[in-house]
């Protein structure tokens, strides 16, 4: 049977490392949707993730509802993007603007995107960050409306509306780009 | 409400390029074991860790005996009259009904100790 989170959040307390990996095959994945839909990059998601699943493990005892520790896991790793993307654009000394982070890729990262994930990465920069994080978690990473509704901490009406509105909007845009010269 | 058609997101997908995904797990497993690591030599770490509050009170219980199993060695004298007190502090915890508090032990210790 598997182990509940609430199982593997206490074992790694303990010190066990094989809890703990379990907890990275079961969230990494997850985290780095959540990155990506906030910092817009795939290379910024992957720095996020990693830091914020480490900075998870550090604070593990501040995980007040080991049963949900989805959840907390997943706020840390909005708030860790949140702030990468406030020391980005403090370094480009631009004024932090999280919905426009999708607006498009940065010469670097145009150069290592291939075209259709540079276009779905724009087309999503025209969602808001709730309907990205839902669109990812369900479309990318299977996740259920339930699961998405407890770990997001939202209504699973709510979460069933994002997905509605983000897959209509990423499909007109990309139908549009497709059909204009 | 018609559900629309998902879209495609495989080349989101980060499994997409896998050896890049398995320097970014093996990287963050690394991290996490020096991180358990740390948490292995730093004892309080652990007992802090420690979720029901039974064995956080038996650790809170062993300091306050090891201080006084400190001050009671400090002479002859001292430890004589102590433990006369402490075992006072247990008759009446016992004939009272009454649990002995970490306080009490103390005050049983610290009068003796400080004119010592």
């Amino acid at each position: 049977m598997e182990e509940s989170d609430a199982e593997l959040v206490l074992r790694v307390r303990e010190g066990d490392r094989r809890a703990a990996d379990r907890l990275l095959g079961r969230y990494l994945r997850a985290c780095r949707a959540v990155a990506l839909a906030t910092t817009g990059s795939a290379a910024d998601a992957d720095d996020v993730c990693q830091d914020a699943f480490v900075a998870a493990m550090e604070r593990i005892d501040d995980c007040r509802e080991p049963d949900r520790f989805g959840g907390w896991l997943l706020q840390i790793v909005r708030n860790r993007a949140r702030n990468h993307l406030r020391q980005r654009d403090l370094r480009r000394g631009e004024p932090l603007d999280e919905e426009a982070a999708f607006g498009g890729p940065s010469p670097a990262s145009a150069l290592e995107h291939n075209e259709l994930r540079r276009r779905l990465e724009v087309a999503l920069g025209q969602l808001t960050a709730a309907q990205r994080e839902v669109v990812l978690l369900h479309d990318l990473e299977g996740w259920k409306h339930a699961e998405i509704g407890e770990r997001l901490e939202l209504p699973a009406g709510t979460v069933r509306s994002h997905l509605h509105h983000a897959r209509r909007r990423l499909r007109e845009i990309l139908t549009r780009e497709e059909t204009e010269p | 409400m018609k559900e629309p058609e998902p879209v495609d997101l495989s080349p989101l997908d980060p499994q997409a390029d896998a050896e890049s995904w398995l320097r970014l797990t093996e990287a963050t497993r690394l991290r996490v074991a020096a991180v358990l690591r740390d948490r292995e030599l730093d004892p309080f770490a652990i007992v802090s860790g420690w979720s029901r509050p039974i064995l956080a009170a038996a650790a809170a219980l062993l300091m306050v005996l090891g201080a006084a199993v400190g001050t009671l060695g400090r002479s002859t004298t001292v430890r004589s009259s102590e433990a006369r007190r402490l075992a006072y502090l247990a008759e009446t915890s016992v004939l009272h009904g009454h649990a002995v508090t970490g306080a009490e032990v103390m005050g049983a210790i610290r009068p003796r100790a400080i004119r010592w």
